[in-house]
């Protein structure tokens, strides 16, 4: 606010009540209102309204974009098979290193990209493990995925990751099997 | 192409180290110590006054309004004038007060004289700077000819001090390309091409101006009690830079092309270059503070791939990211694979993330012992050293919480100046025994910058801090110690690249390793010699010593006595 409107401001705000007490003044055998006019409240109901559409819609927009990464995790998986499959063992390590990327960004709740502007919606402070971080069931600013939701899919994705060195089928759906069990959790809470 | 050196060899000096003395009075830090059972052969004795190194580091306002405030400086430890004694190079800040500013600290170069004395060279060598507000510095001999080169990061750009070996320098940041503007932090050379120069990636924390800076009130929360500096969460990250020198000696941002776009607009912090999965290219960890490291995978071309994500270094083994200051790299567990070590903010662990094969790491900050004792400090310039000589890497980090509100709040077990923590490696565990290691480990300070480094080449590590509003701090290492090797690699000029060369020494068929590389530590420099101690060494030599040099080539001595400066020149026989 510049000094010029807070010079303003404050003798009108005092000419603004003294009008306003003036008009709800009542004679003295009436009941003297102090409720929050109606209109104000259904000001805030709207604006209530449009807030928890807000949040749906986060979650409904993160919630598309770990559906669209599992889909493409899944897909990734066949694929790292089927390479498998046919001894192509560079082209089945390529698969199998996107696959447990991918699977890491559905722990992260998306890829660096979608914490940068994640971030942006978090209070200010540091990010750290203090007691009172810990004792929370999400991660700051996370919507869908759970704290132990995300270090299950992180050490699946690692797990993941170990058999990209030595492709091995059998392996590869061990570790995947903890994708499974970690996202029908996300897919049950939600 | 393998080539057998022959016996270069330089035998500069070795003095025992001294018997533990009496310990005077100390000042208590914020830290619960847990005490190590064992004796410790460890004794630490600030010199810094009277080896010379005096000036002043400032860091803002006393109260701490700015983050900026907090972040501190770096160090360095180099031999800029190649007289064989190591130097020592300190970034400084600005000192305000309120939104004035009183005074921009002008950074230090010390001349080591030897005998442990330093003279400052600042105005003669011509490195005080230009003003801005200096963070970190990298020291690389950039250009090739052989002498050793200056990067100060800043709030306010980059300089580039390049050394003209007769003693000055010369900035040439401008010239050359290397324009970043906004609050840059640490920095990391290597040459991510392979084509025999070096590149340049510098972090950078959160996007502000001066007039920001200048008027920042403390408006952050701290437990209901304590109104401090606001952020990092809140304000909006900077974008790292990834400078690539052409082949007419210019940097030329390639940062989007490498692939190293700063995606998540990480609060960087550091920067080290390693070759984490031994490919033969050199590769890229950054530290960010509250958001995922990142790890970069070199393709060997020069383009990265971040793999931070899945490899298990962007977060802790809860999977949370943490609020990571500095970084230090090394084979903590003696398996033949380079650590990564992160310090973090206070209330929370220092992290070790064990390397495994494949290129994937596991957070094992628990199982050898590192988070009970870094749980409360605030940790920011670390490093993997072995300071009593004894064949493994032990932890050295220093701390200082950024708040001085929370002196106010004892109840809390923190205060403003902490005490560094030195946690010794007992075979694989770490043991705290900063209590037992002298003096220099039982005062507090508010510590920031550490470079590591035998500055009066006596055989074992000393260690170098800077910190907030106030002098250096030189820890001389009065320990006793076993048997040791320092390796001084050196690049002939035009002969390519130092760093990312690698040393690795054998006894008995025990194998240890070193690399020489960039942006270790927070914001500072380590000496460049590589360092090994071996305890115990019967018959006194080491079996071989081999250095594999980035180009491949490689140089390797066998039976090598040890306690000595080993001089390896690439390509000499």
């Amino acid at each position: 606010m510049t000094s010029s409107i807070r010079t303003f401001a404050v003798p009108l705000a005092v000419v603004v009540a003294l009008v306003a007490g003036f008009g709800f003044t009542r004679p003295a055998q009436d009941k003297i209102d102090t409720a929050t006019p109606p209109a104000l409240v259904a000001s805030y109901n709207s604006l209530a309204d449009a807030i928890l559409a807000v949040k749906a819609t986060e979650a409904n927009l993160v919630r598309a974009m770990l559906d669209g990464g599992h889909a493409h995790a899944k897909a990734l998986l066949a694929q790292a098979q089927a390479a498998i499959d046919a001894g192509k063992k560079d082209e089945a390590k390529l698969r199998i290193e996107s696959l447990a990327a991918l699977v890491a960004q559905l722990g992260a709740e998306g890829d660096n990209a979608v914490a940068g502007v994640r971030k942006r919606l978090l209070d200010g402070g540091h990010h750290h493990n203090a007691e009172g971080e810990k004792q929370g069931l999400y991660e700051p600013g996370y919507v869908i995925v759970t704290k132990t939701a995300k270090a299950n899919l992180l050490a699946a994705s690692k797990a993941i990751a170990q058999v990209a060195s030595a492709p091995d089928k059998a392996a590869l759906d061990k570790a995947w099997a903890s994708v499974d069990s970690a996202w029908a959790e996300i897919s049950k809470a939600r | 192409m393998r080539r057998t050196l022959g016996a270069s060899l330089l035998v500069i000096a070795f003095a025992g180290c001294g018997e533990e003395a009496p310990r005077p009075a100390t000042v208590s830090g914020a830290r619960a110590t847990t005490p190590a059972t064992e004796a410790s052969p460890f004794d630490f004795v600030d010199v810094a006054a009277e080896a010379g190194l005096e000036r002043v580091t400032w860091a803002g306002r006393p109260g701490k309004d700015h983050l900026l405030d907090s972040a501190g400086t770096g160090v360095a430890f180099l031999d800029f004038d190649r007289d064989g004694t190591l130097d020592v190079f300190v970034v400084n800040g600005w000192r305000l007060d309120g939104s004035t500013l009183v005074e921009r600290g002008r950074h230090a170069l010390y001349r080591g004289e030897g005998g442990g004395r330093f003279r400052d060279v600042t105005d003669a060598a011509g490195v005080g700077g230009n003003g801005s507000w200096g963070a970190a510095v990298a020291v690389a001999d950039q250009d090739g000819d052989g002498w050793p080169d200056l990067l100060v990061t800043a709030f306010g750009g980059l300089q580039l001090f390049r050394n003209r070996g007769d003693g000055t320098f010369a900035d040439v940041a401008p010239q050359i390309g290397l324009v970043a503007p906004g609050w840059n932090t640490g920095a990391a050379f290597l040459d991510a091409d392979r084509d025999g120069d070096l590149d340049l990636y510098v972090a950078a924390y959160i996007a502000c101006s001066e007039a920001d800076v200048l008027a920042a009130q403390r408006t952050l929360d701290w437990k209901g009690q304590e109104r401090v500096a606001f952020g990092p969460f809140g304000l909006v990250g900077a974008p790292d830079h990834f400078f690539k020198l052409d082949a007419g000696g210019r940097y030329v941002d390639e940062t989007e092309p490498a692939g190293l776009r700063d995606q998540a607009l990480g609060f960087g912090f550091g920067a080290r270059a390693l070759d984490y999965d031994r490919d033969g290219d050199t590769d890229l960890f950054v530290a960010n503070d509250s958001d995922a490291n990142y790890l970069y995978r070199n393709d060997g071309a020069g383009h990265f791939e971040e793999v931070g994500l899945w490899s298990g270094v962007a977060f802790d083994s809860s999977g949370a990211s943490q609020a990571c200051m500095g970084i230090a790299a090394g084979d903590a567990t003696g398996d033949g694979l380079d650590d990564l070590f992160v310090s973090n903010f206070s209330e929370d662990h220092c992290t070790l993330y064990r390397a495994e094969p494949g290129g994937l790491f596991e957070d094992v900050s628990a199982a050898v012992g590192i988070s009970g004792p870094t749980y409360l400090p605030l940790s920011w310039g670390s490093a993997l050293a072995d300071l009593d000589c004894d064949g493994d890497l032990d932890l050295v980090i220093v701390n200082g919480h950024i708040y001085p509100q929370v002196d106010a709040h004892p109840e809390h077990g923190m205060s403003y100046r902490q005490t560094p923590l030195l946690l010794e490696n007992r075979g694989g565990r770490f043991a705290d025994v900063s209590a037992q290691a002298g003096p220099g480990f039982t005062t507090a300070r508010a510590g920031r910058g550490l470079a590591v480094g035998d500055y009066d080449d006596d055989g074992d590590l000393d260690l170098l801090m800077s910190q907030l509003d106030g002098p250096p701090v030189l820890l001389r290492n009065d320990s006793r110690g076993g048997a040791w090797l320092v390796v001084a690699c050196e690049v002939p000029p035009g002969g390519g690249p130092l760093l990312g060369t690698r040393v690795t020494v054998a006894v008995g068929g025990r194998v240890q390793s070193r690399d020489v590389a960039s942006g270790d530590s927070y914001a500072s420099s380590h000496d460049p010699r590589a360092h090994f101690g071996f305890g115990e060494l019967p018959g006194g030599t080491v079996d071989e010593v081999r250095v594999s040099w980035p180009d491949g080539t490689e140089s390797v001595l066998r039976d090598v006595p040890a306690r000595q400066i080993l001089r390896v020149v690439k390509g000499s026989r």
